[in-house]
């Protein structure tokens, strides 16, 4: 009897002010760490494949960045269209480097880097350019398409809102 | 009592006033929104549109542009300066490639820099079919400019912002 009257007071608790109180202050958290902290996000595309896969989900951590800067081969959210719609891109070159592509290999300050989250076969040519001050280069992992149809390139540090938890 | 009902009268008349000031003399960030709501609604195609709903709204979608509208969209190729005719006409060939359009506006930021012109920041994102049957969902950040001319606030240049350069 004790346990029923427990059960019915758990998913029928009286509204008494401590529970209001209670309530107030779940969703005040629940509005603060889902809204600013940790974004939940539904990824559509095919760009981050295979590291990000289309529908699947994930949280964008929005203070990744707050004492420091994006590093490269990090992967980052970009803000795209108001607050709701961003680009998930992998960092490639910070500012100042020059970032070319030649036949699908990525060169940075004329060097070759390694990437060894790219899987699919590239064959992207890019004539050299400079990064300008306060931008990253930006790339999606799947670059088994062509260059004109891949969405990516100079984006400016505002624009970067996190990272996303996994 | 009768104290008590004259205040309940007073401030519903108070209450009604402000509702209808609001209503016959709206805000001019309430004159800017729909603008956005008579563009959205007019671009937007419902399948199976008939032949004079078609003509009433690619023939009113040039009323809501200034004499001369400036374009900056890169990632469509298109860029100028156009008549309100001329894009009355635009958008009739635009929308006879799809069987169905949906046009929506989100997060609008309204300022004012000077006395008479608006600078509106907002999410658009257009969705539909075309006649081939090819999903059309497409999201961008767009800048509009609006000038004041007699009470309108006719579009004056519209500009897709750029987030990421190649």
């Amino acid at each position: 009897m004790a346990v029923n009257k427990k059960v019915r007071q758990f998913f029928f608790p009286s509204f008494t002010p401590q529970f209001l109180i209670r309530v107030s202050v779940i969703a005040l958290f629940a509005y603060l760490f889902f809204g600013h902290i940790f974004t939940p996000l539904l990824i559509q595309g095919h760009s981050m494949e295979p590291t990000y896969r289309d529908g699947g989900v994930n949280f964008c951590w929005k203070w990744r960045y707050l004492f420091s800067k994006p590093k490269r081969h990090e992967v980052v959210g970009v803000r795209f269209a108001g607050s709701k719609v961003m680009l998930l891109k992998r960092v490639i070159a910070l500012e100042g480097e020059r970032v070319e592509f030649r036949h699908g290999k990525l060169f940075v300050d004329e060097k070759e880097m390694d990437e060894p989250y790219v899987r699919y076969p590239c064959s992207w040519n890019l004539p050299p350019r400079q990064v300008e001050k306060d931008c990253v280069y930006v790339v999606g992992d799947n670059r088994n398409m062509p260059i004109e149809n891949h969405v990516f390139g100079q984006a400016s540090m505002k624009r970067i809102v996190g990272v996303p938890l996994w | 009592m009768v104290r008590f009902k004259n205040i309940i009268v007073g401030a519903l008349v108070v209450v009604i006033g402000i509702g209808v000031t609001i209503y016959f003399f709206p805000s001019e960030e309430k004159k800017i929104k729909k603008q956005f709501r008579l563009l959205a609604e007019w671009v937007s195609k419902d399948p199976g549109e008939n032949t004079f709903t078609m003509a009433y709204k690619v023939r009113n979608i040039g009323t809501l542009f200034d004499g001369t509208c400036e374009f900056k969209i890169p990632v469509y190729s298109f860029s100028g300066s156009y008549t309100p005719e001329e894009i009355s006409g635009y958008a009739a060939r635009g929308r006879l490639f799809c069987s169905q359009l949906y046009l929506k506006f989100y997060d609008l930021v309204i300022v004012f820099p000077e006395k008479g012109v608006a600078k509106v920041t907002l999410t658009a994102k257009l969705t539909g079919k075309s006649n081939v049957g090819e999903y059309i969902d497409e999201t961008h950040e767009l800048e509009f400019v609006l000038k004041k001319i007699e009470k309108r606030w006719p579009f004056s240049k519209l500009e897709v912002v750029e987030v990421l350069k190649k």
